[in-house]
């Protein structure tokens, strides 16, 4: 089929450029299994096991969980953010406009792109974890694992996506993406353990789309029996995508924005 | 054969500024057809409109026999576009992002045909990062023609080159031309157009204000002129009045427009045979089409 061959022709060429940058290599891949062995280092021998969601789970599964989410969310959504924005910006949006590509391969190819990514990192976070700190992980819960990988990966790129029309230049793009996740991963139970914060932020953070799958990824880790899904991540990731993706479907814009 | 661009009435406002102002043109199959113009005459917006990125407030466009606003992937494939300013990710090579826009079209010509074309060749396994301006604006070009074109939209190629770099994209269009490709080009340099076009436009606030070949633009405004060095032996008062011909001193330079140049320079020269004067750096100078523009533009003073 055309469009998947498109596709794949352009979720290859954004791997490339991935692969070829130093910064998104560092940003995306080093800087969670930085924080992964900081972490775990400083809090991994104070505590034997932290309370999330009424399972107490070791402190190793804790930050791979939150930190390899964290990276997900951090990949995706500032992904897709930085790359629309800045090839919007350069007018490499509008080009491709003028050729016969069908619309949606730039963004099926950048959905793509950003999944192989973000399976690569949790590769990366689990394998660290496994090998580093004898994590292991019940094969049972590979397969919830890989599902909220592609759930994290539908609904961040919809939030980034949903932010274009706002967002109008890539320094813009580069600054706001990387510190709402880091705001949001201080609420959600990624750096710090949730009994430390107070009611009503934990309250609000469940409904924020980033704490649901950080506590469905750290019991599906964690937990020695069950399947390892649970529903709420994917109402509540579900809701915040299906919204993002209409909201970017109604304001999407090809045209470079005038400042 | 029929027009592959037709224009009729086309208008444009935004807010109260009329961008473009009630014009008609038509492009024919094979030629190369130069919009010119200063900055905010209008270029750029019309162009946009013919690519199908905007739309006109009034009047009828078609291109390949298609409103541009309606124009679908399969009118898409027979165009080619290159826009004013576009930017490339650094991290590909050329071959790479030549070759990702050769998936998009039904019949692409190959990457190494189309390098060979834009003279890349050389650089088809550089990141783009590493190239200058004007060899990215080749790779502009490069996308612009992959996918064997049937007109060719150029916004402003060749802004910010060096006289040499200017030189080889021209002798690069030409050998486009040599394909059959029929290209609109925009510019405000008019030695590009008179090098390069076969007809011209030349728009001023909206309005084409003059359009022919570059030839019967400079034969419609332009006038001759003579020019010599101002010396101590010539008395300019006296030399106008008995040769009926307006001289201006200008620096240390005598010059006139000549209204008819045959007749004025022959009274010229038998004055000066009979009267032992010596034009020293005597010159003709046919108008070029900077003088038609400013002409028509109302820029001459």
């Amino acid at each position: 089929m055309r469009f998947l061959r498109l596709s794949f022709r352009q979720a290859h060429y954004n791997l490339l450029g991935y692969l070829r940058s130093a910064r998104t290599v560092i940003f995306g891949v080093l800087m969670p299994v930085g924080f992964l062995v900081l972490f775990n280092s400083v809090f991994g021998g104070k505590f034997k096991t932290i309370p999330v969601d009424g399972h107490n789970i070791s402190t190793i599964a804790f930050y791979t969980g939150g930190l390899t989410t964290y990276g997900v969310m951090l990949g995706t959504f500032t992904g897709i953010l930085v790359a629309i924005v800045g090839a919007r910006e350069a007018g490499w949006l509008k080009r491709f406009r003028g050729t016969p590509m069908p619309s949606g391969v730039f963004l099926a190819g950048e959905i793509m792109y950003l999944f192989v990514i973000s399976l690569g990192l949790i590769i990366v976070m689990l394998a660290v974890s496994h090998f580093g700190y004898n994590l292991s992980i019940r094969a049972d819960a590979l397969f919830a694992i890989f599902c909220y990988t592609v759930l994290g990966v539908f609904a961040f790129s919809a939030m980034g996506l949903a932010l274009c029309r706002v967002i109008t230049t890539s320094e813009m793009a580069g600054s706001v993406g990387p510190f709402s996740v880091v705001i949001l991963s201080f609420v959600s139970g990624v750096f710090l353990a949730p009994n430390l914060l107070p009611q009503w932020l934990l309250t609000f953070s469940s409904y924020l789309p980033l704490e649901p799958i950080v506590t469905g990824i750290q019991h599906a880790i964690a937990l020695p029996t069950g399947s390892g899904f649970v529903l709420r991540p994917f109402i509540v990731l579900g809701i915040w995508g299906v919204v993002c993706f209409v909201i970017a479907q109604l304001t999407f814009t090809w045209e470079p924005q005038r400042r | 054969m029929s027009n592959v661009i037709e224009v009729q009435g086309l208008t444009k406002r935004f807010g109260s500024l009329v961008a473009v102002d009630d014009i008609s043109f038509a492009v024919q199959r094979g030629e190369i057809f130069g919009l010119l113009g200063k900055n905010g005459a209008g270029k750029t917006t019309t162009v946009e409109i013919l690519e199908g990125y905007q739309s006109g407030d009034a009047g009828t466009v078609r291109v390949l026999g298609v409103n541009p606003r309606d124009g679908g992937g399969a009118w898409k494939d027979r165009i080619g576009l290159v826009l004013q300013d576009s930017d490339f990710d650094p991290g590909h090579t050329v071959a790479e992002t030549v070759s990702l826009f050769a998936g998009f079209f039904s019949r692409p010509k190959s990457v190494s045909e189309t390098l060979e074309l834009v003279g890349l060749s050389d650089k088809a396994n550089v990141r783009i990062g590493r190239l200058s301006g004007g060899q990215r604006r080749r790779v502009d070009v490069a996308l612009g023609i992959i996918g064997s074109p049937e007109l060719l939209f150029l916004d402003e190629p060749t802004t910010g080159f060096d006289p040499s770099a200017r030189r080889e994209f021209w002798t690069m269009l030409e050998g486009l031309r040599s394909t059959g490709t029929t290209i609109l080009l925009t510019t405000h340099y008019m030695e590009e157009a008179q090098h390069l076009c076969d007809r011209i436009a030349i728009l001023a606030t909206g309005k084409i204000v003059a359009e022919g070949t570059s030839s019967t633009l400079i034969a419609l405004s332009g006038t001759t002129s003579v020019r010599f060095v101002n010396d101590d032996s010539i008395d300019v008062d006296a030399l106008s009045s008995a040769t009926h011909i307006s001289l201006h001193v200008t620096g240390d330079m005598v010059n006139a427009e000549l209204s008819n140049a045959q007749e004025d320079l022959l009274r010229l020269l038998q004055y000066c045979e009979q009267s032992g004067l010596v034009l020293d750096g005597l010159e003709v100078v046919r108008p070029t089409l900077d003088d038609v523009f400013l002409d028509v533009t109302g820029e001459h003073s």
